[in-house]
């Protein structure tokens, strides 16, 4: 970060502080917003003017951006400041909160999906999550990957497709094999797919969940600080994953490390106190040159 | 330490021994001496009390003013060793109830001797025939009419409480809106709170009579309509005990299901109800439990005439459970016949106490299983 | 991998369907509903609705709701309507419509006149077709054909009068008849009740929106019903006994309220026969047992939570407080027979009574104050310790102080429970059928001191004693008659009275609970 002197740096500026000139004179800034960030690439998810109050708390003010496919979007900032519920906005899982009141729109491929009448296992379908702590399900393995798709009835197992011959178990084990594999996990768990998922490990145990997501065939994968329960090694494959799956998913990442982000993501949107978005860019001008004072000063440690 | 295997029992007792010791040293010796004189006033009482002496008082005033002296002066020790009491008192009655229970059966066990294989069982005969009949010759203490209302009762209880319970379980855990849960929770433990003798009156006098028109019955006490009142006794049990376990499944693994794309049912009934499923079965089976323990709704509206159904499941006549025999025939039994009792009240209390720990069991395996899933 | 082809997130514009559908929800629910209110008499199925008999109109009713079925699933299946059906019903579905069809078709055979083989016969081969029906077809057409078909086939059999008022069946060897207007209800809460279920799941679009709403009816129709009864219930105690409650009730006065009912006994002296000693025995029975189990069982459970090692010793008291919890009431009325009375000179008496109430109060006093002993946060524990507070004075000013609010509730909840029980009273204490008033125990006066052992007596404490739940049985077991003017009014009013008393204690309890949960959370 370059510093400039006083007076270029106040044209610079991004924020409302008051920031005292090199005369010592403390001067009010309006923050001018960041001029809006065209990513590289077609939009998947348009987001315009999200609001999200749970009852009285603002927890999310105004938020836009638009998140291009095929890559990997990271959404860092302080604990508390919004990106979570950013998030799950996305695959409408606030639905489940009932304190939760949400404006404004959310576009997946043009069509609003905060609009009436929306199927939301057909979007859940294209949206899919990963959470923080692993959650498989008390099921084996093979069953937990299987999970969506039976739910979904596009894969029919059970007493009553084996009798009436609708069962495709080899469609099954393809699907699971699949996924797995694009998870990374195939070569670790190839052997016991009856297994029951929790004897796993918890980097095991988060891939079989990755693994599940993939199954559904979703277009976006939206993780949640998908490494912030694993140890080193196991977050590091987490990580290489991560980059991978971007070659054919649109993949948002919230994550509280910042070195995590500069090395996975494409771009980055910095979420600070209240619930704002204060800066979106690419990845190497947050981290290397941010537009913002604030997220200058978070990046290099200053606070959070 | 030594190397010879010894065993652990003795190695404990030991460290008691020592630690025991230690503790008289370290304790004030007046200290001491009231909390001995206050326990052993207790015990005395406790005996006197057993052996129904009048001289009882004597020892339990002496155990109020040592406990009240004490408490002014060595509260900590006092308070500790009253506690202990306490829990000893508990023990006690538990096991002064089986003792009890089972030595006022035993006439009646030696009354229904029968053999088989030439070995004379003590109490068979009580379920190897059927007649029970305790004034006329042959004056004979079976048990089995009983036990076929008791199982006729329960079944039907059963049949209504699990379901509906069930149901009405998931009902408040997952599926209703706060408001309404507020509303639907209290209501359902006001059911439980009716007691059993008012569903006993409505039944017998709102019930019974209109089955009895309405069947053309000879009278009008069914086990059908005992069995859906003591059902609609147990279904609070049932939906208490499920809604916890219900609620304990963890919400990540809903939410886990619900991101994949299922529907609120689908992961209800793939996730949590399996999950949470020995919980449920702990439920059902204190409903079990409770539909067998049932008195006063039985003895008010059944029959009374020890009796075997004709057919085995005719559900429209209702004679005489386990329970009801009991209470109807406490007052006027005396000798054999009262024991004979006692031996009915054996019978309920082995087959509770089952239940009762089966279901324990079940809950222990389920909180070790959910315990592991964090 | 991105998708070829991306699916609408909204569906094709299907209101109309669903507002049949829906409608069709709302006509089974209806049909439910007055069903039910026939199968309790409220209303005869031989009333007249618009020149019909009601059960005809039944039939009529089930024949629409069947035929819409059908249609819905029609609908769906040649494509009129874009639903979102799986390829099958499901396992549980071909189950129950296969046990559904063979017992009608057991059923119907039998009333033609088939033998046992021939019913048999029957009911295997409907039941297979309806197996292969619900199986086999998808899902739009599994789950409305046969649902459709069995409310057509009950509302057929109603419109036409084949089952209506006059039909009658005999059970034979069962000795009891099945008449029409028991069967009739039956019948149409049956028959409502799939439809309803399976026009739910076309108003979902079948597939798993369709099975959450057909599911989602169900329950909510199971809850709304234990609901009806359970207000029913109260509802009904409460209007017959009112009349016996406020019997002679008058306000003003020198004693500003005059509650006969409450204040008399039910003596020769009385002119309106009251409750008063019931009463009493039942305040006294409460007194007695709270004061022996509530410290019992707060003091046992300090010391297994605090005190005593954690292991198999606690575990087995926890297996014992359980198993003494879940023991029936009758069982703990033996044991009071069989101990207590000999101990208080071989007679019926109220302490007793009380004392045999404890036992029963004491699992439950227990298990509460343990529970609410464990859920104090070591913290609190680890903070007072590291103050230098000794182990006692830690439990006494920090422990059972959080712990009060779930003991308190424990113990009105336990209260409210005992309250209501007879089976322990009737062994133990049991007193008259219409005490008069002068019966009523005396206790705190009874008190005597005396030079001799036993030294301490208490005369009333040994009598025997009525309570409010003791004498209702006594009435009835009387026959609801008595030297009384309106046996059946009194019995009512006590029969309310002692709900009253239950309820109260229970809503307290619960109210406690609400109180000191929302009192933590803030």
């Amino acid at each position: 970060m370059s510093q400039t002197d006083t007076a270029e740096t106040t044209a610079n500026r991004t924020d409302s502080q008051e920031i005292s000139t090199t005369a010592g004179e403390t001067v009010e800034e309006t923050r001018p917003e960041w001029t809006s960030y065209e990513a590289a690439g077609q939009t998947k998810l348009a987001v315009e003017d999200l609001d999200v109050h749970y009852g009285d708390d603002h927890a999310l003010k105004g938020v836009s951006m638009d998140i291009p496919e095929q890559s990997v979007t990271a959404l860092i900032g302080p604990s508390g400041c919004g990106k979570s519920t950013f998030l799950r906005c996305l695959n409408r899982m606030n639905d489940r909160i009932r304190a939760a009141s949400v404006d404004g729109t959310v576009e997946l491929d043009g069509e609003n999906i905060y609009q009436d009448g929306v199927d939301l296992v057909e979007l859940r379908k294209r949206v899919g999550m990963v959470f923080q702590s692993p959650n498989p399900f008390p099921k084996s393995i093979r069953e937990n990957v299987s999970y969506g798709p039976r739910k979904h009835g596009d894969i029919e197992t059970g007493l009553l497709a084996k009798l009436t011959g609708r069962a495709e178990p080899e469609r099954e084990e393809a699907l699971v094999e699949r996924s797995l594999e694009r998870a990374a996990l195939w070569e670790e768990v190839n052997d016991r797919l009856d297994d029951n998922a929790l004897g796993l490990s918890g980097g095991q145990q988060q891939r079989l969940c990755i693994a599940r997501c993939l199954a559904v065939d979703p277009e976006i994968i939206l993780m949640d600080e998908p490494a912030s329960a694993l140890d080193p090694i196991a977050t590091s494959k987490i990580e290489d994953l991560i980059e991978d799956l971007a070659q054919d998913y649109t993949v948002v990442v919230v994550t509280h490390s910042m070195q995590q982000a500069a090395r996975v993501s494409d771009q980055t949107a910095v979420f600070l106190t209240g619930g704002e978005l204060v800066e979106y860019d690419d990845t190497e001008k947050i981290f290397e040159n941010p537009e913002s004072q604030r997220v200058e000063d978070y990046i290099s440690g200053k606070f959070g | 330490m030594s190397l010879t295997p010894q065993p652990d029992w003795r190695a404990s007792i030991e460290r008691r021994l020592t630690r025991t010791q230690e503790f008289v040293d370290d304790t004030d010796p007046e200290a001491l001496a009231v909390v001995l004189v206050s326990m052993g006033s207790l015990l005395a009482a406790f005996v006197g009390f057993l052996l129904a002496s009048p001289w009882t008082a004597v020892p339990l005033g002496v155990f109020l003013i040592a406990t009240g002296y004490g408490w002014a002066r060595h509260q900590a020790l006092v308070a500790r060793a009253v506690t202990f009491a306490m829990t000893t008192v508990t023990l006690v009655t538990l096991g002064l109830i089986v003792v009890f229970i089972f030595a006022e059966s035993i006439p009646a066990f030696q009354y229904e001797t029968a053999s088989v294989f030439g070995v004379s069982v003590p109490g068979l005969g009580m379920f190897t025939q059927a007649r029970w009949d305790a004034v006329s010759e042959p004056v004979r203490y079976s048990l089995l009419p009983m036990i076929h209302g008791t199982v006729m009762v329960t079944t039907i209880a059963t049949l209504v409480a699990a379901p509906l319970g069930v149901a009405a379980a998931l009902f408040i855990a997952e599926i209703a809106p706060p408001r309404v849960r507020e509303l639907v929770k209290p209501g359902i433990e006001i059911l439980a709170g009716i007691p059993s003798i008012v569903y006993g009156f409505i039944g017998f006098t709102i019930i019974n009579p209109w089955a009895g028109g309405a069947f053309a019955l000879n009278g009008g006490s069914t086990y059908l309509f005992v069995g859906i009142v003591v059902g609609l006794m147990a279904l609070p049990t049932v939906v208490s005990v499920a809604e916890d376990a219900l609620t304990s499944v963890p919400d990540v693994m809903k939410d886990g299901s619900l991101a994949l794309g299922a529907t609120d049912w689908q992961s209800m009934t793939s996730i949590t109800l399996p999950a949470a499923f020995s919980g449920v079965s702990a439920a059902v089976l204190l409903g079990v439990g409770r539909a067998i323990g049932e008195t006063m709704a039985a003895t008010v509206m059944l029959a009374g005439i020890p009796r075997i159904s004709e057919p085995l499941v005719n559900v429209f006549y209702g004679y005489e459970t386990l329970t009801s025999l009991i209470a109807r025939g406490y007052g006027s039994a005396n000798g054999v016949h009262e024991s004979a009792l006692f031996a009915a009240g054996v019978v309920l209390f082995v087959t509770v106490l089952c239940l009762s720990i089966g279901s324990q069991y079940i809950e222990a395996r389920m909180r070790r299983r959910l315990g592991g899933i964090e | 991998m991105s998708r070829a082809t991306q699916t609408a997130l909204i569906r094709d514009d299907r209101t109309l369907y669903e507002a049949v559908a829906g409608t069709a929800v709302g006509l089974s629910g209806v049909a439910f509903a007055v069903g039910l209110a026939a199968l309790l008499g409220v209303v005869a199925i031989d009333d007249p609705v618009a020149g019909f008999e009601l059960s005809v109109a039944f039939g009529a009713v089930l024949l629409a709701l069947g035929a819409a079925v059908v249609g819905f699933g029609v609908a769906s299946r040649f494509g009129y309507v874009d639903a979102a059906p799986q390829p099958s019903a499901g396992i549980v579905a071909a189950a129950a419509f296969t046990g559904i069809w063979f017992a009608v078709g057991a059923i119907v055979s039998g009333a033609v006149g088939l033998g046992t083989g021939g019913r048999l016969g029957v009911g295997v081969v409907l039941g297979g077709l309806a197996f292969a029906t619900t199986a086999l077809p998808r899902e739009d057409i599994g789950s409305t054909l046969p649902a459709g078909a069995v409310a057509g086939l009950c509302g057929l059999s109603l419109i036409t009068g084949v089952v209506g008022p006059g039909w009658k069946q005999v059970l034979v060897g069962y000795n009891a008849t099945l008449f029409g207007d028991t069967v009739v209800p039956l019948i149409v809460l049956f028959a409502s009740l799939v439809a309803g279920w399976s026009a739910a799941k076309a108003y979902g679009g079948f597939g798993a929106r369709g099975r959450n709403v057909g599911a989602y009816v169900l329950i909510y129709l199971v809850v709304c019903s234990i609901l009806v009864v359970l207000v029913g219930l109260v509802g009904f105690v409460t209007v017959k006994g009112l009349p016996g409650l406020f019997n002679g009730f008058g306000v003003g006065g020198a004693a500003l309220i005059s509650w006969p009912f409450l204040t008399n006994g039910a003596g020769l002296l009385a002119d309106i026969a009251g409750v008063f000693p019931a009463l009493v025995g039942t305040v006294w029975l409460v007194i007695g047992a709270v004061l022996f189990a509530v410290p019992t069982g707060v003091g046992a459970a300090v010391f297994l939570s605090e005190y005593a090692e954690q292991g198999r010793f606690t575990g087995a008291v926890e297996v014992a407080t359980n198993g003494l919890w879940s023991t029936p009431s009758i069982v703990f009325g033996l044991f009071g027979a069989a101990f207590l009375i000999p101990r208080f000179g071989n007679q019926k008496s109220l302490i007793a009574g009380m004392l045999t109430l404890g036992f029963m109060l004491l699992p439950l006093v227990l298990i509460t104050s343990r529970e609410a002993i464990l859920a104090v946060p070591d913290e609190y524990r680890d903070a007072s310790a590291a103050l230098g507070v000794s182990k006692w004075q830690t439990i006494r000013s920090v422990v059972l102080p959080a712990a009060i609010p779930g003991v308190t509730t424990g113990v009105i909840l336990g209260v409210g429970r005992i309250a209501g029980e007879t089976a322990p009273i009737l062994l133990t204490m049991g007193g008259g059928v219409l005490p008069a008033k002068s019966a009523a125990p005396d206790v705190l006066g009874g008190f005597r001191l005396s030079a001799s052992p036993p030294f301490v007596s208490n005369p009333s404490l040994l009598e025997a004693t009525s309570a409010l739940p003791y004498q209702l049985y006594a009435l009835i077991t009387a026959g609801l008659s008595g030297n009384i003017q309106n046996p059946q009014e009194y019995a009512w009013g006590l029969a309310l009275t002692l709900l009253l008393v239950v309820l109260v204690f229970y809503a307290i309890g619960i109210a406690t609970r609400y109180y000191f949960r929302r009192k933590l959370h803030q």
